[in-house]
């Protein structure tokens, strides 16, 4: 099985999920000599048009994105990155994967509790029912003295 | 314009369609979560999952920078909440609500709601009854476009009965949306034929809606 | 005094039944005629069949000639819209709606509606016995 393109949506948690999916992406990627595409998703409330200038968040959205890209650099991976501002962060990464025409969808996730039971989160079911290529969920290991 | 249809229904669903077809920004709050998966499937993420009735769900969808907000959903009850919290929490400046029980039109002008819209109402009983008499009924009105969302009911006596959609001189810029029949509803082709008592949906320039009104209604 | 009752569900038909054992004249409106089973065997005011939202079925419920309007069906919104209907079609001179929902009711009230919100209103009899208990 080979992948020489891997779309990899950050959740922009911080907390290593991320990291260790570009990580993987990358390693996955250069044995075809291929390419990876980093993206992350704004979500962008009702309550503003779709189009509206949302500083904080561009600003973090784009730190998110150029540490993503230096994880790539530093594995000499070739690399692309993306900032998208959308409704619902699902449907936006499948629209993302079917223009690229990606062969891959890497997804970290952490191990996240949600009314005290493991929640897998909207997001990555989305994109587990729609995506129209492979799609590889990497969870974080389980901490035990995990609180929420 | 930003426009919040309240209902996913059959009627809200093609509202939307042509809404978004002319560049509106379109939210549709619907309860059943079948009916929203249904619509994000066919046009996007444009649905949010909830009742259009609850203050929280429309301060959500962002009611208070709404153009317009449209009720449709099946309930004349829930249209008019749903148009009155608009109006009175949200500000909404323009508010419009399908009634299916058309008695309550005079209720709903009564309280606020300044435009009705009915898909049984028999509109013809209108007609001399008041100046202005209303074959068609004005849905929207897309102010910047100079475009207008109208429905017209054709009239036995129109000169579109029996005639093919190919065959209808519409005015320049006027276009044909939709046909419905009793509870069908479909888009009209070329080759449709229009028939007493059918309602048409269309969009027409405002300044030749006149000359809409004649080729459908009649005069 | 001529009281109106829209939905004869639990609270519809004790206040109809209380009322009515007063000597007021009490009538109750519902859409379901086995809604009226609930109506205690001594109810001798009147039980119609019909829809509280609908101008007819209140003419035909007498609502003309009454002096209180209560609607307490399941749905806020019915209610919402009977009341309104009573109030300013029929100009009842005391109407009555019950919503659950306390932020509709917060609303309707400011819009001029006698509203109670049977959720706050219980709560807070729960919270008051509570620390009454508490003492």
């Amino acid at each position: 099985m080979k992948f020489p393109k891997i779309l990899v949506p950050l959740s922009g948690d911080g907390a290593g999920a991320d990291k260790e999916a570009i990580e993987l992406a990358c390693w996955l990627a250069k044995e075809v000599k291929g390419k990876i595409y980093v993206v992350y998703a704004i979500q962008v409330k009702r309550s503003l048009p779709l189009d509206a200038e949302l500083e904080p968040e561009t600003e973090m959205a784009e730190k998110i994105l150029s540490d993503a890209e230096e994880v790539a650099q530093a594995r000499d991976c070739a690399v692309e990155t993306d900032l998208l501002q959308t409704r619902e962060i699902g449907p936006a990464i499948i629209d993302e994967a079917m223009e690229r025409g990606v062969d891959l969808i890497l997804m970290g996730t952490g191990y996240r509790k949600r009314f005290g039971q493991f929640d897998l989160g909207e997001v990555v079911r989305y994109v587990l029912r729609n995506a129209p290529c492979r799609v590889l969920l990497l969870r974080q290991p389980l901490v035990t003295d995990e609180k929420q | 314009m930003y426009i919040i249809v309240v209902g996913g229904g059959r009627l809200g669903y093609y509202l939307s369609k042509a809404l978004l077809s002319q560049g509106h920004e379109v939210l549709v709050i619907e309860k059943d979560t079948v009916k929203v998966e249904r619509i994000e499937e066919e046009l996007g993420s444009i649905c949010m999952q909830g009742d259009g009735c609850e203050t929280a769900v429309l301060e959500e969808a962002g009611t208070e920078r709404a153009d317009l907000l449209v009720a449709v959903t099946d309930e004349d009850e829930d249209n008019l909440v749903a148009c009155q919290v608009a109006k009175h929490k949200f500000n909404v400046p323009r508010i419009i609500a399908r009634i299916s029980n058309p008695k309550n039109e005079a209720l709903f002008k009564k309280l606020g709601i300044d435009v009705t819209i009915s898909s049984t109402n028999l509109i013809l009983e209108y007609i001399g009854q008041e100046v202005p008499a209303y074959p068609v009924v004005h849905l929207l009105e897309l102010r910047k476009t100079k475009l207008e969302l109208i429905e017209v009911k054709i009239s036995a006596g129109s000169p579109a009965v029996g005639k093919k959609v190919k065959d209808i001189p519409l005015p320049p810029g006027s276009l044909l949306i939709l046909v419905i029949k009793d509870e069908d509803i479909k888009l009209p082709a070329q080759d449709t034929v229009l028939h007493a008592d059918d309602r048409v949906l269309a969009v027409t320039k405002i300044d030749t809606e006149q000359d809409l009104r004649a080729v459908l209604a009649g005069s | 005094m001529k009281v109106l009752i829209m939905g004869c569900g639990r609270v519809g038909a004790y206040l109809a039944a209380s009322l009515d054992s007063e000597g007021h004249d009490v009538t109750i409106l519902d859409i379901d005629s086995a809604s009226f089973r609930k109506l205690a065997p001594s109810f001798k005011g009147t039980a119609l069949l019909g829809d509280g939202t609908d101008e007819d079925s209140l003419r035909k419920a007498g609502i003309e000639e009454m002096e209180a309007f209560l609607a307490l069906t399941q749905g806020d919104n019915r209610n919402v819209m009977a009341a309104q209907i009573a109030k300013h079609i029929f100009n009842v001179d005391r109407v009555i709606c019950r919503i659950y929902d306390p932020l509709r009711e917060e609303l309707y009230r400011t819009l001029g509606l006698e509203a109670i919100s049977p959720t706050t209103f219980f709560a807070d009899l729960l919270k008051e016995r509570l620390m009454r208990g508490a003492k």
